[in-house]
């Protein structure tokens, strides 16, 4: 499967971010003002430390300064000076016992300490450790101090105060970091963790150096350093036999017999990460097997030579694992787990990685989730022979699974989705890129989750507006998402975007890479640059947003748009389809689910379902409707050009405003003989007194009664029309006159137009292919040309699989599932979208 | 110490985890009658006011988060903030006998109050403040502020 490569401007959509998702317990500062602070730049290292907080057995070291510092101030009890002695006595604050002035410290700024540093020597000593703890190298001003001091010779400071350092974090000034400014820390003996994080100018010398002797190191990050060698793993395995956590993930030069002698020397290791390296076989996870029993993290991203052969053994001695990630190894394969019982035995596993493995099938993850039902992140990505059958056995880790990424699983459809939202209820992040069989009904499952944070869909190009405005519409105002990923999402439009826009307050990402309709310049100027290494054609389709870049595209789209007439109104109404669901699942027998399909098929032919009729359905604007159609069509059919930028606009809005009118106005009237049908319908389903031939005869007796019915409301409203009484269609109607002048650009109308009739197409689709309606369009203008005098558009629309806007998304994958003989419907195959216990085929 | 007696009912003293730990190990069947309980290191005229803060709280239900961050980020209690409205004497002695008894919240509050005492004042100030002399070198008190003016946080 190849993508275009383009596609890697979503980084997130290509390989997951790593997400801490434990919450990390914040007694690893006592002193928060000395905590790393989250400025974006830490990148890893803050979650880095923060994980080995997690694991320290929950005595974090800070305890152990404090304790040090009473003991330290206990025993110099006896050695004040004569005018310490005359502060000790004169001066109750310096008489409260260490641990509560330790606590005042707690509740004091950096600053604030800084202050009482040159009160007295009493307060100095306490202090002077504490701020050297982890000098805070975050800014330029109190880097520029920090490396001044380190300049000058131990013996010229006041103290030394590498003694005091056991925290060295570099990774937020790392364009300042150079070999010369790590080697200044050399010699710091009580040195516990040392980050490192995208410091790429560093070569391996000064790490060495700074190395030597650290026999308290615990921790090492060396993520994005780029001269990664056996030198610096050699020195660790040499000096450093505490070590707990090494993240190495650049480790491709490193030989390994280096890596497998650090494991042997390092037995307390617990965290490791090499990734990017064919050096690594299966000989370190055999010496990772043998010699790090408490290992809790094994991350081997693109590690293509290591196999199932040791990790076998390795899942089932090393019970407390927590994090496993591999990717790209063709050796992983379904028996990666064939060692453990069929139970739950990995009770600490949350993260499991296994990216690009193609071996791997569904029979591996119904496996894991039996072994590790409290997983928190699955990643999937890649793997190409996921189906369906993953993830509804996904779907039973339940409320654990919080992230899921199944990118270019091309396999799976809406009815896995399904299965796997509807049971994972607090997912907050998944990612389906390049699923391209997922259609609108997947964005109507995503809005069932009510934590979901991220959305990634690049390049699902079923997925139309309509299905846009289903998510908006059933997630409601105030959402909580903040990324989504739409790219090559193609059939988008403007409108649904501006609607999405404005319910989610909270975007700081929008990307919609590749789509027609915002590939214009006065959107795309307040998309980001693209990324330099772009070709000029990637460059071309590049279209993200972030940061403020969302607000100013909501901004101009309600500038652009006009107001009001894209209000989802986040009622009740698309409840009904959920009921409707439910209604069907709770059926007593199965001539109920049997005849509940047919009913669905009946209605497939006019592409809605009796509650969206019985909601929808209102006479005047399916009209109007359909008379913007045949306008669309019109325009498009007699001058292939669209008209100038700001007829456009106008045209757009008008456009838009009856595109989505009928989801726009939920006010509309209930037509009551349509209500009474429907609930015909509805009584007859649940009772189930109908085989599937008798429910399609009585189905189309009904439907034919509503044509019926439509035909002559739809008179009456036509002449209406025909009277000029609705503007915005004369507006449309005066349309065509006006081409001949316009420039050729292809402008928002026309690209409506274009979508318009390729959601068009897709309402006709009933077989498996996709331009199965190209002729039908053609029919469609024809007949449009003749409208004018044509006052019963719904009359022609009789036929079957009239081609309707606003079909609700709940045919999912109409491709993958093409209309079956009613006669087959026993099976029990077709209803399986009511029937969650049918929906699937026995796992084979 | 001097031999005062404060005649408490047992929830309010049990504000106190030490004497809360000490009436549960004395008595395991629970309290069947008064008992004394002796504080030999708290003042009667302190102890007094740390009673009055038991009495005070003695239906708080105060959350027993570890969370330091959380305990930082919280604000004192404004019923302390005003009980605690007393000379430096009598504030020490409280957080000192808070500290003793193991009494968290009391011992919260008091710190709180003492760093808010400290809070964006210049060295010479704190020195009035808390009574305390210059003991530094001229040249010492001038190395020790270059070296950590990384530290002031500009």
């Amino acid at each position: 499967m190849s993508s275009p490569t383009s596609i890697d401007d979503e980084p997130s959509a290509m390989q997951p971010a790593p997400v801490v998702l434990e919450k990390c317990s914040s007694r690893e500062d006592n002193f928060p003002h000395l905590k790393s602070s989250s400025n974006p730049r830490s990148g890893s290292g803050v979650r880095f430390i923060k994980k080995f907080m997690d694991d320290a057995d929950g005595s974090d070291d800070y305890t152990e300064l404090k304790h040090s510092l009473i003991t330290k101030r206990r025993l110099s009890d006896g050695h004040r000076s004569k005018i310490q002695q005359l502060n000790y006595e004169k001066s109750r604050l310096l008489n409260l016992p260490t641990e509560v002035l330790l606590q005042i410290f707690h509740y004091l700024d950096r600053k604030d300490l800084y202050a009482l540093l040159t009160v007295c020597r009493e307060f100095a000593d306490l202090i002077i450790e504490i701020l050297w703890f982890r000098p805070n190298m975050q800014n330029d001003h109190s880097f520029k101090y920090i490396k001044e001091i380190m300049e000058l010779p131990r013996e010229k400071t006041h103290w030394d105060y590498r003694l005091f350092i056991k925290r060295l974090n570099l990774s937020f000034m790392t364009k300042l970091v150079d070999d010369h400014l790590l080697s200044l820390f050399t010699g710091c003996p009580k040195l516990e963790r040392l980050t490192l994080v995208n410091c790429n100018k560093l070569t391996y010398k000064p790490i060495t150096q700074v190395l030597q002797n650290c026999e308290r190191l615990q921790s090492i990050d060396l993520t994005g350093v780029a001269d990664v060698r056996d030198e610096i793993i050699d020195t660790l395995a040499a000096n450093c036999k505490r070590l707990q956590g090494l993240y190495a993930p650049g480790c491709g030069k490193v030989s390994e017999s280096s890596i497998i002698n650090l494991i042997r020397s390092c037995p307390m290791l617990k965290r490791l990460k090499f990734n990017n390296s064919e050096k690594i076989t299966d000989e370190t996870i055999l010496a990772m097997h043998e010699n790090c029993k408490s290992l809790v993290e094994i991350d081997l991203h693109n590690c293509p030579n290591v196999t199932n052969k040791h990790l076998r053994s390795v899942f089932s001695s090393l019970l407390q694992l927590r994090e496993f990630r591999i990717s790209n190894a063709a050796g992983i394969t379904d028996q990666l787990l064939e060692l453990l019982p069929d139970e739950y035995c990995l009770e600490k596993l949350r993260i499991v990685d296994i990216t690009g493995c193609n071996a791997i099938t569904d029979k591996l993850v119904e496996k894991l989730v039996i072994c590790a039902p409290r997983l928190r992140n699955v990643v999937l990505s890649k793997c190409m022979q996921i189906t369906d059958a993953s993830l509804r056995a996904l779907s039973q880790l339940g409320r654990s699974l919080h992230y899921v990424h199944l990118g270019h699983c091309a396999s799976i459809t809406d009815f896995g989705v399904a299965s796997l939202v509807r049971s994972c209820h607090r997912i907050q992040y998944i990612d389906l890129a390049c699923c391209s069989q997922l259609t609108d009904w997947t964005l109507v499952e995503l809005a069932n989750l009510p934590r979901l944070r991220r959305i990634g869909l690049v390049k699902c190009n079923l997925i139309s507006d309509t299905g846009i405005m289903e998510l908006v519409r059933r997630r409601g105002e105030q959402d909580c998402l903040e990324r989504i990923h739409l790219s090559y999402c193609t059939n988008l439009s403007l409108g649904p975007i501006q609607v999405l826009l404005n319910n989610c307050p909270k975007l700081t990402h929008l990307s919609l890479t590749g789509i027609h309709a915002f590939l214009r310049r006065e959107i795309t100027q307040y998309c980001r640059d693209p990324p330099a290494d772009f070709s000029e054609q990637q460059k071309n389709q590049f279209c993200v947003f972030s940061g403020n870049g969302v607000n100013q595209l909501r901004q101009h789209l309600n500038m652009v748009l006009t107001d009001g007439h894209f209000n989802v109104q986040h009622g009740n109404d698309m409840n009904a389809v959920q009921d409707r669901r439910r209604r069907f699942m709770n059926g007593q027998n199965v001539m109920a689910a049997a005849a509940a399909a047919a009913a669905i098929m009946g209605n497939d032919r006019q592409g809605v379902l009796p509650d969206e009729m019985m909601e929808e359905d209102n006479d005047t604007a399916t009209t109007n409707n359909n008379d913007t159609t045949t306008n669309m069509d019109t325009v498009e059919s007699t001058n292939g050009n669209g008209s100038g930028i700001a007829n456009g606009d106008r045209n757009l809005r008008n456009f838009m405003r009856q595109r989505f009118r009928l989801m726009a106005a939920p006010e509309m009237q209930q037509n009551p003989e349509m209500a009474a049908i429907n609930r015909e319908i509805f009584r007859e389903l649940n009772q189930g007194n109908m085989n599937p031939n008798e429910m399609r005869e009585h189905f189309n007796r009904l439907l034919q009664a509503q044509q019926g019915i439509l035909e002559q409301q739809t008179d009456t409203a036509g002449q209406a029309q025909a009277q000029g009484a609705a503007p915005q269609l004369g507006m449309m109607q005066i349309q065509p006159n006006q081409q001949p002048d316009t420039p050729v650009n292809m402008t928002g109308f026309q690209e409506y137009a274009q979508q318009f009739n390729f959601m068009r197409r897709m309402a006709l689709r009933q077989d498996n292919v996709p331009n199965g309606g190209g002729q039908r369009d053609e029919e469609g203008g024809l007949r449009i040309t003749q409208r004018g005098s044509n006052l019963h558009p719904r009359g022609t629309d009789l036929q079957p699989n009239t081609p309707q806007i606003d079909q609700p998304a709940v045919f999912p994958n109409q491709n993958a599932a093409p209309n079956v003989d009613l006669n087959e419907l026993d099976s029990g195959d077709e209803d399986a979208e009511m029937e969650p216990t049918l929906l699937f085929p026995p796992i084979q | 110490m001097n031999g005062e007696r404060f005649p408490v009912e047992p929830k309010v003293a049990e504000k106190s985890v030490l004497i809360k730990n000490m009436i549960r190990d004395l008595n395991p069947d629970g309290l069947q009658e008064d008992f004394e309980i002796p504080t030999p290191n708290v003042r009667a005229n302190v102890m007094n006011k740390v009673l009055e803060w038991c009495t005070h709280h003695k239906d708080t239900a105060f959350s027993e988060d570890d969370d330091d961050d959380a305990r930082r980020a919280s604000p004192v209690d404004e019923w302390d903030k005003n009980f605690l409205k007393v000379d430096q004497e009598m504030l020490y002695e409280i957080i000192t006998a808070a500290n003793y008894l193991n009494i968290r919240p009391l011992l919260d509050s008091g710190c709180k109050v003492v760093a808010e005492m400290i809070r964006n004042k210049s060295p010479v100030e704190l020195r009035r403040v808390f009574n305390i002399v210059n003991d530094f070198t001229p040249e010492e008190e001038l190395a020790l502020k270059k070296e950590n003016e990384w530290a002031e946080d500009r």
